[in-house]
């Protein structure tokens, strides 16, 4: 009881002492943490909207064109039918009259969109799932080229590019962040560090007297991690707060003004990321002075 | 009490501090250690309290030999150490009281038994009436007072004095000397490392001389010697 209030007034008066380093150091922990925090929503909203457009990659659309005959658009279901990447059971024949409907529910507010059509421009469609997303352009130029296609339809139609394009955004933003994460964890480790053997050279009288009269090293060291713990713990703290404003003043609009991107968070996730963040802060600060004890302490 | 073996202490660029010492103080002897500066008296103190090792030789405490003390050891031996210096290397923020205390706090001492023990020795060295002084307040004399009650309240079986009267007024140093004798007294081993003529020829006691680091003289209630 004595060692734990001698630990934590050491700690307090010390942190008083070097007050501008000490919001220095709690700032860099927060903005790293904070951004650790950030990245971490991100990848997830990234990787949430990418699978959740993933359930359309899979996705070809067949236009055909009007003078399609009936035999001809069976053989084509016969070879759409044969082909072992395409899922059987999602093979989906649209007529000329069911993408009407379908538009027309899309569209309940503007009857007059197709009320002035005299006939209907819309073209019949096969809808072919692959069984791998990934098969996709392979699957719509084999159809393409295939005879019992040849001349007979309009266009092929895949979602993939975009989703390339997305998942190639997505794995930037995985690496870019990190490594700014990293980084900014090695940079505050550092200025906790200078903290650290700021407090430990304005000690260093007491220091001399204490090893005199026979302390032990870590009754020595304990107020010098603590403190620097204590700074850590701070700066995890304002990073928590960080992102949770950021998801309530920020995130939540967004996603309502967005709502067509289908974007969503795993909120889940915030409260993995809450004991993860505590967790990082304190491991920053007994680290920065782990190296501050290491390099200007010797006992 | 402390046992020296063939001790020899050579600091970088070839400088011999001590060499080829050997020597052997009992329990409860009060010894000076003289000799002119640079004969060695403060590397003797050093490597006591483990603050240097030697170069060869070997040191024994108590019968422990000191060199083979593991590091994580080494506080331990100084709580059995007490010691002074010249400069008190007292804490000038601390008040009278707080820098005795000190070394009962840091060596894990209840609240209880410093508040009963801190007063009862700052009486024994004469500063009872001074606990909440803080040491510029204080005479050089009185701040050795300080740093002497400070050395002894964790009641060592060794107290090493480096120099305690080199900056005390001298009309206040035999004063210094006699509150080490008291200590003496109760059974207390005292080494003191000092180049006072005078204190030494008063008090006659065991004498040993360096010079160049080499034991050039070791008498029973001896007298300074050098001119």
């Amino acid at each position: 009881m004595n060692r734990l209030l001698y630990v934590l007034e050491e700690t307090l008066s010390s942190l008083r002492k070097n007050v501008i380093l000490a919001v220095a150091a709690v700032a860099v922990v927060a903005v790293s943490l904070g951004i650790l925090g950030l990245v971490v929503l991100g990848v997830n909203v990234l990787s949430n909207t990418i699978k959740n457009s993933e359930s359309k990659v899979g996705e070809i659309n067949i236009y055909l064109k009007d003078e399609v005959t009936e035999t001809e658009r069976v053989e084509m279901q016969r070879v759409i039918e044969s082909m072992p990447e395409v899922n059987k059971e999602k093979i989906a024949y649209k007529s000329k009259a069911d993408a009407l409907n379908e538009f027309k529910s899309q569209h309940p507010d503007n009857p007059e969109l197709w009320e002035l059509l005299e006939e209907n421009p819309l073209p019949a469609s096969f809808v072919v799932v692959t069984l791998d997303p990934a098969k996709v352009g392979e699957v719509a130029n084999r159809l393409g080229e295939d005879p019992a296609f040849q001349g007979k339809y309009e266009r092929i139609k895949t979602a993939s590019p975009v989703i390339e394009k997305l998942e190639n955004v997505y794995e930037k933003f995985r690496y870019v962040g990190f490594l700014v994460v990293i980084v900014l964890a090695v940079v505050s480790i550092l200025l906790v560090s200078v903290t650290i053997q700021v407090a430990i050279f304005a000690r260093r009288r007491e220091i001399a007297v204490m090893k005199l009269v026979g302390a032990t090293n870590w009754f020595i060291r304990w107020p010098f991690l603590t403190e620097g713990m204590l700074e850590g713990l701070a700066g995890a703290f304002i990073a928590i707060l960080t992102v949770f404003v950021v998801k309530v003043w920020l995130w939540n609009p967004l996603k309502e003004s967005l709502a067509f991107l289908r974007m969503t968070m795993s909120e889940s996730l915030l409260w993995v990321l809450v004991p993860v963040i505590i967790l990082g802060g304190i491991i920053i600060g007994a680290f920065g002075s782990f190296v501050a004890l290491r390099r200007f302490l010797e006992v | 009490m402390i046992r020296m073996r063939r001790v020899t202490k050579i600091y970088k660029g070839n400088i011999y501090a001590l060499e080829d010492v050997t020597i052997d103080i009992e329990k409860g002897e009060f010894v000076f250690l003289v000799g002119p500066s640079g004969s060695g008296k403060s590397t003797f103190i050093k490597l006591l309290i483990k603050e240097e090792e030697p170069t060869s030789g070997q040191i024994y405490i108590a019968d422990n030999n000191i060199g083979e003390l593991r590091k994580w050891k080494v506080p331990y031996l100084r709580r059995k150490i007490g010691c002074v210096f010249q400069d008190f290397r007292l804490l000038p923020h601390k008040t009278v009281f707080q820098n005795v205390a000190f070394a009962m706090e840091v060596t894990g001492k209840s609240r209880h038994l410093i508040e009963q023990q801190v007063p009862e020795v700052l009486k024994l060295v004469g500063l009872g009436h001074k606990l909440d002084a803080f040491p510029d307040e204080l005479s050089g004399g009185e701040q050795q007072r300080v740093s002497i009650a400070r050395a002894f309240i964790n009641r060592p079986p060794i107290l090493l004095a480096d120099e305690p009267t080199g900056n005390v007024d001298p009309s206040l140093a035999t004063g210094i000397v006699k509150l080490l004798e008291k200590i003496n007294s109760v059974g207390t081993t005292v080494i003191m490392a000092t180049h006072d003529k005078e204190i030494v020829n008063t008090f006659r006691k065991r004498v040993i001389a360096l010079e160049n680091g080499r034991v050039i003289r070791d008498q029973d209630r001896g007298v300074y010697g050098y001119e």
